[in-house]
């Protein structure tokens, strides 16, 4: 009896844990087991749409959503590459990528937490804004400043710098991707803010309740703002990290359903969507979940359009598993 | 015959027996107070009757019939209703469609007769004294109002018997009594009811008798005619008991709070010298300004004129961080919604403001604050297992003290309490003054709002009383008694002087 209750409380706390190790038992079964290289693989191609995750967690936590994620990702690391492509630096284009997120997270959350305009709302606007102007400027500005092509931002490979930038974007240190090592280490800086700093406890109180949080003096706009700018720092990062990858940015494709996939993320790592319940650690599997799923309907050449099903299918699943353990701990303890 | 039987009732959860063979009796055409602790059974009996519940053991009888394997509808039909403490209304609704919700009257095609609802209703509202137009969206009643429409949903539907929980804890005394006149009405005609509330001197002004329970068992029940509040009190916590604990002077020592011309939203032109290590109490009917004060010295609400010192310096007005940095703490009235953060540990909720004064250090010392928690659970007697449990899982009155760490964690030395006692049982309440008198002699400067004259008089060395937004009477602690009090804040002590004069104005 014990035993089960204890069970049954793991499984609802890390519920993340157990749906990944589905999902990754399935994959070794589709390819007869898991090398290195491939974990490797999934951990790469986590990193963008995990790095923006961690930063929909945090908002989550307060409560919040922001669905402007996927095209902030599509203006950001637009933009970067036509700062690239004129400076021909890769520090000045990470500084760019991040500043130019954080304004616009910045933005996000004037509108949220000053205006108190409902997030939802707020950030559907800034959603269509955000991929409107990237696809805009992509056709209206000089040809030499987005590669030459026409409806897509390239960085010109004829720079000195785009072999070092394209490097570190597909290399590895220690046989581990970069862009993964920086995934892993954001969400360790997020795991302890949000665990062990004082900023941290606020965000989980203005998600839980916001009331009494402003009556033991926090500022709960002002913890709004600095959320959704955290955030929009991390599509800073993200998009760097995605041009570091890719070398382009396609304003009509790149991110697209990102927001989609980063709140399935964070609702797979077991964070409440009413604020003030979960872990962040849980988004690093949740992300990476999503991301095997791809792999395995690679591995079945399965029609990739069926992608997005089976994603919506597996959150259905999982939901559902949180929502009626609680109930069935609930009957055993009344047994 | 009785209009409800209960007999030998037994229900436990999880092998945990929590009603061991109680009984209870209601006789038709009485209110018969339900008395006990938080935790005695009341609210489990009660959900048994209504058929939230399903009882191990035990039978009941309503109105010459058995009861077995109650539904919610099969007690609804048998004639019971159950007002909730919450009310169950939905807000966005007018008063009729609530009235009338699942139980439209329609014409052949199916669709409502809003007509013949809204006539309906308001017959009954004119039968009843309820001043509500049917119309009315549920959102702009007030609280009072919405007690009123709640208990006349039931009566529409001919309940014989509605029980009442705590039905006066948002009310004001001239709502209450409006709202005890419509029930003594009620109970002329044959209506009985099952009253469940804190207070024990409108028990006394409203029951006929009484049963209470205690960690889940019968006691004892009978006429209130023939008790008095202080064994009805230790019945209810198993020790004897006595109200009348005498209050002793205390010394207090410089002005550390100094209010001048203060004015703000619901409050105007107060002027207050506190010394330190007072206990003053504030009272007044409901949004007369007491509350609203607490609230605004604060920095809940911003303040329009005049000034607040703290030790000789101003306070920035409309700023709760600056309140705090002044040494202030507000417990806020209505615990639940203004105080408690629920998806936090016990410790987390203690450390809260803590951590906002101190934002500047980014990391949080565990340890520390491990330390300062076992500090305030011995100092406040907080009965918890582990700084790690949910606050949910503590009583009412150990989340209060709870909450009042929160404070002393901060330094805070001067205590803005509002409210206190709201919703806690008699023990707890006891416990809450005790500490007020501990954390005066401590030095600690105490300001508290209370709706309960008895409890003020316990505690307070002045009592302020508030009449229409400013202080109408303060009086000494020897002066405190209800009816001082009552003729202070409805304003009949100055009506009286003017007649009095004789027109001279």
């Amino acid at each position: 009896m014990k035993n089960k209750s204890g069970l049954t409380r793991f499984l609802g706390e890390y519920s993340y844990i157990f749906v990944f190790v589905i999902i990754l038992i399935v994959y070794m079964i589709t390819n007869n087991g898991i090398t290195w290289p491939a974990a490797m693989n999934i951990l790469r191609h986590s990193a963008a749409v995990g790095i923006i995750a961690v930063g929909m967690g945090m908002i989550c936590l307060t409560g919040d959503i922001d669905l402007s994620v996927g095209s902030m990702l599509a203006i950001v690391s637009g933009f970067s590459v036509v700062i690239f492509n004129i400076t021909n630096s890769v520090l000045l284009t990470l500084l760019f990528s991040l500043a130019f997120g954080a304004v616009l997270g910045l933005l996000n959350g004037m509108l949220v937490g000053r205006l108190e305009i409902p997030a939802f709302i707020a950030t559907l606007a800034t959603m269509l804004i955000f991929r409107s102007l990237a696809q805009y400027f992509c056709q209206h500005i000089g040809k030499e400043l987005i590669g030459g092509g026409s409806s897509v931002y390239k960085m010109v490979n004829a720079n000195s710098q785009y072999k070092p930038f394209y490097n570190f974007g597909n290399g590895k240190l220690f046989t581990v991707p970069n862009v993964g090592l920086i995934l892993i280490v954001v969400t360790v800086l997020f795991v302890y803010i949000s665990t062990s700093t004082k900023f941290g406890k606020k965000v989980y109180a203005v998600g839980s309740n916001p009331k009494a949080a402003l009556m033991t003096g926090i500022s709960v706009p002002h913890i709004k703002v600095v959320v959704f700018t955290i955030t929009g720092l991390l599509v800073g990062l993200g998009s760097f990290v995605w041009i570091g990858m890719n070398a382009s940015s396609d304003p009509a494709t790149t991110g697209n359903s990102y927001e989609m996939y980063a709140i399935s993320a964070v609702v797979l790592g077991g964070i409440s969507m009413s604020g003030g319940k979960g872990r962040i650690l849980g988004v690093l599997f949740g992300a990476m979940s999503y991301t095997v799923i791809d792999k395995i309907i690679v591995a079945l050449k399965m029609d990739s359009l069926i992608n997005n099903a089976i994603k919506g299918v597996i959150l259905l699943v999982v939901i559902a598993i949180q929502i009626v353990t609680p109930k069935i701990r609930a009957k055993l303890r009344k047994a | 015959m009785s209009l409800l039987e209960m007999r030998g009732i037994n229900k436990s959860f999880s092998g945990v027996q929590v009603l061991k063979d109680v009984s209870l009796t209601v006789e038709k055409g009485e209110v018969h107070a339900l008395l006990g602790e938080n935790g005695a059974g009341k609210s489990t009996l009660m959900n048994i009757l209504t058929g939230v519940y399903t009882r191990d053991s035990g039978t009941v009888v309503f109105d010459g019939q058995e009861l077995k394997d109650t539904t919610v509808r099969d007690s609804e039909k048998a004639g019971i209703a159950f007002v909730h403490q919450e009310l169950n209304l939905f807000n966005d609704l007018t008063v009729y469609e609530n009235i009338f919700l699942g139980k439209e009257y329609t014409n052949k095609l199916g669709k409502t007769d809003k007509r013949r609802m809204i006539k309906e209703a308001e017959e009954l509202f004119t039968q009843l004294g309820v001043n509500v137009d049917p119309r009315a969206r549920v959102s702009d009643l007030t609280t009072s109002q919405k007690q009123l429409l709640e208990i006349s949903k039931a009566l529409f539907f001919e309940a014989k018997l509605l029980i009442l929980d705590e039905p006066t804890t948002a009310l004001n005394n001239a709502e209450i009594e409006h709202l005890f006149g419509i029930i003594r009405g009620l109970k002329e005609k044959g209506t009985a009811f099952i009253f469940i509330s804190h207070k024990m001197p409108e028990i006394f002004a409203l029951s006929d008798s009484y049963t209470v329970f205690r960690n889940g068992e019968y006691i004892g029940s009978g006429k209130l005619s023939e008790t008095d509040t202080d064994s009805i009190i230790s019945m209810m916590v198993g020790r004897t008991y006595s109200s009348s604990e005498i209050y002793t002077p205390r010394e207090t020592g410089d002005v550390v709070l100094k209010l001048d011309h203060f004015t703000g939203p619901g409050f105007h032109d107060i002027n207050m010298e506190v010394r330190k290590g007072a206990v003053i109490g504030m009272t007044g009917l409901q949004g007369s300004g007491a509350s609203e004060l607490l609230q605004c010295m604060f920095g809940l609400t911003p303040s329009w004129s005049g000034t607040m010192t703290v030790n000789g310096e101003p306070v920035k007005h409309g700023a709760i961080r600056g309140a705090m940095r002044a040494g202030m703490g507000l417990l806020p009235s209505n615990r639940k919604e203004t105080s408690v953060v629920p998806d936090m540990t016990i410790g987390e909720n203690l450390s809260l403001a803590e951590q906002t004064l101190s934002s500047g250090k980014f990391h949080i010392n565990k340890k520390q604050e491990e330390q300062r928690y076992l500090e305030y659970k011995e100092l406040l007697n907080i009965k918890a297992v582990s700084s790690k449990n949910p606050i949910t899982s503590l009583s009412g009155g150990n989340q209060q003290k709870v909450f009042i760490a929160r404070w002393l964690n901060t330094g805070a030395q001067i205590l803005l309490f509002d409210n206190p006692t709201q919703g806690i049982d008699v023990g707890a309440k006891t416990e809450i003054y005790r500490l007020m008198e501990q954390l005066a002699g401590e030095g600690k400067t105490i300001l508290f709002t209370s709706m309960e004259v008895p409890e003020i008089r316990k505690v307070a060395d002045l009592c302020h009383v508030f009449y229409n937004g400013s202080i109408i009477g303060t009086l000494e602690n020897d002066q405190i008694d209800e009816t001082t009090v009552m003729r202070y804040s409805t304003n009949s002590i100055n009506a009286q002087q003017t007649s009095d004069r004789g027109g001279e104005s």
